[in-house]
């Protein structure tokens, strides 16, 4: 899994126009991926930062500038060749955004 | 001669000598090439191949003398004697060797594709920008980057063992997929470079086959890919315009090509199958109908489950449906896609609605979506389809 880190403060100031763009410059990519893509989707960067105890709006990571702000799901032989396919992202490339690749550990968790 | 040759020569010298790199061995073989230019104007040699090594492998061997590297060249140990003594054709498995060791499995499929163009097929790096739809630029960038690992790992060097050359060989499928798949995505103005492509991904399939390398999988890739050439004549009207499944005049498909298809594809059973034995089976029965209303929708709609989970997949899944008559679940499977931001600004999806809503007869809906990929398109062809497709309908 490619978790996508970006700031989240400057998404928050994202048009729609903004947006759009950005998820098509992403689709394009992962278009080219072929069948290394499995799936993904972009995150709104509001959300709710639940702890034992409180529930408070966006929590400690809208501050930082690599806010998780999205998700895409590829197939690699190895953390190498999934990390050299992260690496061509052009968004990446650019510096405007990181990613943290890591392996998923198959389990018998009940997925839908 | 320079493009079946390039790629083997540079090998041979990193082979050759652990002391050349592979900016200097490339450096090298070129000026071996600008030598023969001017020798073989005087007097053509017997054997031009043998010519040409013999000619690197002393430019190497001064190369390495200026580098007062001699000493250490005969230190080290034996490299392949019997390769210094080449005389005569270079085995065609060294294109081979090749080809597996650009599957090295830490590289990106887009680097292997890149570096296996490079090295295997010996395209120059504006073709291979052309071909891929990349710019000149971005291409030297990623084989800079490339290189890099190139020369740590000594990818192009080191012959994979036996095992590994098997367990590389989905790679290397994938890798010929990808080649073939660029090839066959249309853009305006490259048709005729890219079914080069093709052919490059079919010629490379069959080395595999006759070298006895391949299994059941390469047969149904190699039967995928015939049964899509098959139909490159048709996929293009008289002015080059990209025309529907539908509409393409069948008689234009080349038959020995789909007969070549349907022998390999015979030759690819066997208890495991593949992506590309399910891709194989669509396309054979897309080129065996005799007509778009006689295709077998619902086997087709069934195969592509065995392609999921895929958006992509997911997509042609549902326009096999809607035309097998289950109407309601592809309208649904499209809604559900439509739902992921990603799908939703794909020009395939929003015109695969149009497309759909058209069929039922609302036109206005129709025209929502066929307006909606005008941003989402990638080339002129597929623009100027769209806008084809907008003209067709009653408003």
């Amino acid at each position: 899994m490619l978790l996508v880190r970006e700031d989240l403060k400057k998404l928050k100031e994202y048009t729609d126009a903004d947006r759009d763009l950005g998820v098509k410059e992403m689709m394009e990519w992962v278009d080219g991926l072929g069948a290394n893509f499995v799936g993904g989707e972009p995150l709104w960067p509001d959300g709710r930062y639940v702890t034992k105890d409180a529930i408070v709006s966006d929590g400690p990571f809208i501050e930082g500038k690599e806010g998780i702000s999205g998700y895409i799901m590829i197939h690699a032989e190895n953390l190498e060749q999934a990390a050299a396919i992260a690496q061509s992202c052009p968004i990446l490339q650019r510096g405007e955004l990181e990613m943290e690749v890591r392996p998923l550990m198959i389990t018998d968790f009940p997925n839908g | 001669m320079y493009k079946q040759h390039f790629g083997k020569m540079v090998a041979f010298l990193l082979r050759f000598s652990k002391d050349i790199d592979l900016d200097t061995a490339e450096d090298l073989v070129q000026d071996a090439f600008a030598a023969a230019i001017s020798h073989w104007e005087k007097q053509w040699p017997d054997n031009p191949a043998a010519w040409i090594y013999s000619v690197c492998k002393n430019k190497a061997l001064n190369k390495l003398r200026d580098d007062k590297k001699m000493l250490r060249l005969h230190q080290a140990p034996e490299p392949e004697a019997d390769a210094i003594s080449y005389a005569g054709d270079f085995p065609d498995d060294e294109q081979l060797r090749l080809l597996f060791a650009c599957a090295h499995p830490d590289l990106a499929p887009k680097v292997q594709v890149v570096i296996t163009l490079k090295y295997v097929v010996n395209l120059k790096v504006a073709a291979i920008a052309g071909s891929l739809g990349m710019t000149i630029d971005g291409v030297d960038k990623l084989l800079l980057r490339a290189r890099q690992r190139i020369k740590e790992e000594k990818i192009l060097l080191v012959t994979p063992a036996p095992e590994a050359m098997q367990q590389r060989l989905p790679i290397v499928h994938k890798i010929i997929y990808l080649i073939f798949n660029e090839g066959h995505t249309s853009a305006e103005g490259k048709v005729l470079l890219r079914e080069d492509l093709c052919e490059e991904a079919l010629i490379l399939t069959k080395a595999i086959l006759d070298s006895q390398m391949g299994n059941i999988d390469t047969c149904a890739l190699y039967a995928l890919m015939l049964f899509n050439a098959a139909r490159f004549k048709a996929r293009f009207d008289e002015n080059g315009e990209l025309l529907d499944l539908e509409q393409q005049d069948r008689a234009l498909w080349n038959p020995d090509l789909i007969r070549l298809g349907t022998h390999y594809f015979n030759l690819a059973k066997g208890p495991e199958l593949s992506s590309y034995h399910f891709e194989a089976y669509i396309a054979y029965l897309h080129s065996t109908a005799a007509s778009f209303a006689d295709t077998n929708w619902q086997l087709i709609a069934q195969l592509y489950t065995h392609l999921l989970p895929n958006p992509f997949a997911e997509l042609n899944y549902a326009i096999a449906l809607y035309y097998a008559g289950e109407r309601n679940s592809a309208f649904e499977k499209l809604f559900a896609l439509q739902r992921s931001a990603f799908m939703n600004s794909y020009y395939l999806l929003n015109a695969t609605l149009g497309k759909l809503y058209m069929l039922e007869g609302d036109h206005a809906q129709a025209a929502v979506y066929y307006s909606k990929t005008l941003d989402q398109t990638r080339s002129a062809a597929e623009t100027n389809y769209i806008r084809k497709m907008l003209s067709k309908l009653n408003l």
